[in-house]
């Protein structure tokens, strides 16, 4: 009997199609494991399924009857339990509380019933006894815990909604080889009493160690569904990767390698800071180096760090042949450092304000304006703006009035008056449409061929393969591996992100 | 995935983070000790128990609106209108006290009726806010407005005297003892009941992170509702304590109250941002704004002058509480 059971469910945001067609078949007593790379869908999915998304369309069935899911309350109601990815605690409540949070055991309907409470969260909390580590206790507060801890604690709230059926989307990526080990003997005893659970990994051996069945989804669409024991770790890959994954990334004009003749544009030398360690490359003039890897591995954080935004503890950063330590975005801009990211609202978009003002902010500041007029402006401004083909009714109207894509090319435009030695991508293309894609990278490359030093983070691989001379892979912090000419494929680049850390 | 931090964010908790994160108000506390301190060398005869009886009834409605603002604050939420409330309740049973004779009955029934019109307040306000999902910062401030103008078209002018039985029994004793230590506490003992409630509880995951709450499972609306349903429940009970200290009428009485009591949340240890606070905090933050001006009243200060430091003080209260408070916090 299926416990549960999605038809063609989609959900889309604005223009983006988050999830086109999601079918998934969960039985009862099974590890489902579902697996797709970076935005394939997957956290859509499971968000659908636990009613903190609302599909667009599709059906939903649980113990064969359709179901109509119109909130968490709801799918708790239904007997649906769901690990968030990125946690649902709070920060200043402790463990028990949050542990109990969704259900607070009451007296007289009015009163928090603390003796039950207890009772009920140390049961869960019993259940990681020996490998929660130091500092874990029941009335420690939640934001006092350390990342590992904090997800055994989303882990004992899932649990403890003793729901049928329970969704882990992604509940090991901090956790350690004992805590894991701990965490699937539990499993393994739900997966006895009759529960379905739905997990998602990043780890191929966790996939084999627990996983019944695997569901593969690929650019939102559910491909297949496979026995795990009747499969390997080589045909899951391909399947998520698509057909292309064997050959190399020869789009139209993959770029090649390029020499160093013409000197390095950006040298890093064994830097170590938040969220990296040990990290040592070179970016030649002209060339585009990618990061790759999962989402979080420290790419990102790396790329704050260079652009002064993010903090370094050792190592050091040339720009040409000058040692480059900047202390603040400002520093980093003045002396031709350049960083785009894909969070616009929080890291480009001057919200409210005229397309001008969004485009000329870096121009202030490598000329030391203080005194502009807009007619002289308009004359520096235009040709950057047309450049990347950016559509807008006038100057003056706000940057909001425009879609996400051209938001995004007014954002970069505002590097292109002043030239800078060194552009840093962090995501760039992180929810826009594919033409804005299509003109950002033309742009980028013709940055390249003339003689800037471009790294490009981008979480999604065929950005990287199309674009990138080289790829280092990001896992843990560091990078795993290099990718260099024919190596550049989509097989290799999930190999090594896949690896376990 | 979470970002992967090389090196350990956490840090070990010691004795005196552990007891500030157990009693959040204490740093509160030792500032009211120091400004009680301060009142005794300007002026001994200010720590006499007629003074301090006299400070706290008229202290104790803002004391009221403070712990009104903080359970809306528990939320993340932020009440401006809690003033206005506590405005239009004062001249509603001011007026109805005079309509109805000024009798006990009549006092009582009016008391009632003020309740009601204070939880009604707080459902408007709660519905504006969580049900329409307005900005709480300006929502309130426009239904304080609106209040303020309820409250002109009751009573035009300030000045009808409460009935006389209303604020003697406020301002006088019972068996021997000031009624408003009573009042204190009937309140102490109210505050530990509410902390008590899942409502506490769910008000403070909410204002932690609302998002989480939400996911949870947990009904944010109706708590965020709930938590200004409070608020004008506890901006009633204040009106009552100024009608019993002013034994008048005033429709603006409430206006330029609101901030003081936002103020005073603050002072006593909570975070405006919601998630982190406790009630015992805003009542000791209240009295620290309350002897703030006694000390600067005793002090000597010229007239003139009175506001500017009295502004001053806070600030550097202010500044004390937060450098405490920020060990406290994880």
């Amino acid at each position: 009997m299926s416990k549960l059971k999605l038809n063609g469910v989609s959900k889309a945001y604005g223009a983006t199609l988050a999830l086109r067609r999601g079918d998934l078949e969960v039985m009862a007593g099974e590890v489902h494991v579902l697996m797709g790379s970076n935005g394939s869908g997957k956290s859509t999915l499971c968000k659908i399924i636990a009613g903190s998304v609302r599909p667009d369309e599709g059906r939903i069935l649980i113990n064969d009857t359709p179901v109509t899911i119109t909130g968490p309350r709801s799918a708790r109601a239904q007997g649906i339990g769901i690990f968030y990815q990125e946690l649902s605690l709070a920060a200043h409540r402790s463990v028990e509380e949050n542990i109990c949070l969704a259900a607070l055991p009451a007296r007289a309907r009015l009163f928090v019933d603390r003796a039950a409470l207890k009772d009920r969260a140390a049961r869960y909390i019993a259940l990681f006894d020996g490998v929660s580590g130091e500092g874990f206790s029941a009335d420690a507060l939640v934001g006092n815990l350390r990342p590992d801890q904090r997800q055994l604690v989303e882990i004992m709230k899932a649990l403890a909604s003793e729901a049928p059926l329970i969704i882990f989307d992604e509940p090991t990526s901090a956790l350690d080889r004992a805590q894991v080990e701990r965490f699937f003997e539990i499993l393994r005893d739900l997966k006895r009493r009759g529960r379905g659970i739905i997990f998602i990994s990043h780890r191929m051996d966790e996939i084999k160690a627990i996983g019944d069945r695997v569901t593969i989804i690929r650019d939102g669409e559910t491909i297949t569904t496979l026995n795990l024991n009747e499969t390997d770790a080589g045909t899951v890959i391909r399947l998520m990767v698509g057909g292309a994954g064997d050959m190399p990334a020869s789009q139209s004009s993959a770029p090649a390698a390029v020499d160093a003749k013409d000197g390095a544009a950006l040298t890093v030398r064994n830097l170590s800071g938040a969220g990296f360690r040990n990290v040592s490359f070179e970016v030649a003039r002209g060339e585009i180096l990618g990061f790759g890897g999962l989402h979080g591995q420290g790419q990102s954080a790396l790329l704050r760090a260079i652009f002064g935004a993010g903090s370094v503890s050792t190592g050091e950063i040339l720009i040409g042949s000058d040692r480059f330590d900047a202390t603040s975005p400002r520093d980093a801009i003045r002396r031709g450092c350049a960083y785009v990211s894909g969070d616009r609202g929080r890291d480009g978009v001057i919200s409210g304000r005229p397309i001008i003002e969004n485009v000329t902010p870096i121009h202030y500041l490598r000329d030391r304006l203080m005194i502009a007029r807009p007619s002289k402006l308009r004359d520096k401004v235009a040709p950057a703006l047309e450049s990347m083909h950016t559509k807008f009714a006038s100057l003056f109207h706000p940057i909001n009035s425009l879609s996400g894509g051209n938001q995004q090319k007014v954002i970069i435009a505002r590097w292109l008056i002043d030239r800078p030695d060194v552009l840093l991508l962090d995501d760039p293309t992180k929810g826009i449409d594919l033409s804005a894609k299509a003109d950002l990278f033309a742009l980028i490359r013709q940055l390249a061929a003339e003689g800037l030093g471009i790294i490009l983070y981008s979480s999604e691989d065929a950005e990287l393969l199309g674009n990138a001379n080289r790829i280092l892979v990001f896992n843990g912090g560091s990078v795993s591996r290099e990718l260099i000419g024919p190596e550049r494929t989509r097989y290799n680049l999930y190999q090594a992100a896949y690896e376990a850390a | 995935m979470t970002e992967i931090a090389t090196s350990p964010t956490y840090r070990r908790a010691g004795g005196l983070r552990i007891l500030l994160e157990r009693y959040p108000f204490l740093p509160a506390l030792a500032i009211v000790l120091v400004l009680l301190a301060l009142n005794g060398v300007f002026s001994p005869n200010s720590l006499s128990y007629r003074s301090l009886t006299g400070l706290l009834s008229t202290y104790m409605a803002l004391i009221l609106l403070a712990i009104a603002q903080t359970y809306v604050v528990y939320a993340g939420d932020i009440d401006l209108s809690a003033g206005s409330i506590l405005s239009l309740v004062n001249v509603a049973i001011v007026v109805l006290m005079e309509r109805w004779g000024g009798g006990a009955g009549a006092v009582l029934l009016a008391l009632a009726i003020g309740l009601l019109l204070g939880l009604a307040c707080g459902l408007v306000n709660g519905l504006v806010v969580a049900a329409l999902r307005l900005q709480a910062i300006v929502a309130t401030f426009a239904t304080s407005i609106f209040f303020t103008g309820l409250a002109l078209y009751i009573l035009p002018v300030a000045g009808t005297p409460a009935p006389t039985i209303f604020w003697r029994t406020y301002g006088g004793r019972l068996l021997g003892l000031p009624f408003v230590f009573y009042i204190l506490v009937g309140l102490v003992v109210l505050l530990a009941v509410l902390s008590r409630t899942r409502l506490a509880t769910q008000l403070l995951a909410v204002g932690d992170d609302q998002q989480a709450a939400y996911q949870t499972g947990l009904p944010v609306v109706a708590i965020r509702i709930r938590g200004y349903l409070l608020c004008g429940l506890f901006s009633a009970l204040a009106a009552f304590c100024i009608t019993g200290d002013t034994a008048s009428g005033d429709p603006l009485v409430g206006g330029k109250m609101t901030l003081f009591s936002v103020a005073a949340v603050v002072l006593g240890g909570s975070a405006l941002s919601g998630g982190w606070g406790t009630v015992v905090g805003s009542l000791l933050g209240a009295l620290t704004i309350g002897l703030i001006s006694s000390v600067v009243f005793f002090m000597g200060t010229p007239s003139e002058w009175q506001n500017f430091v009295q502004g001053l003080a806070i600030l550097v209260v202010l500044m004390a509480g937060v450098l405490a408070g920020r060990r406290a916090r994880p």
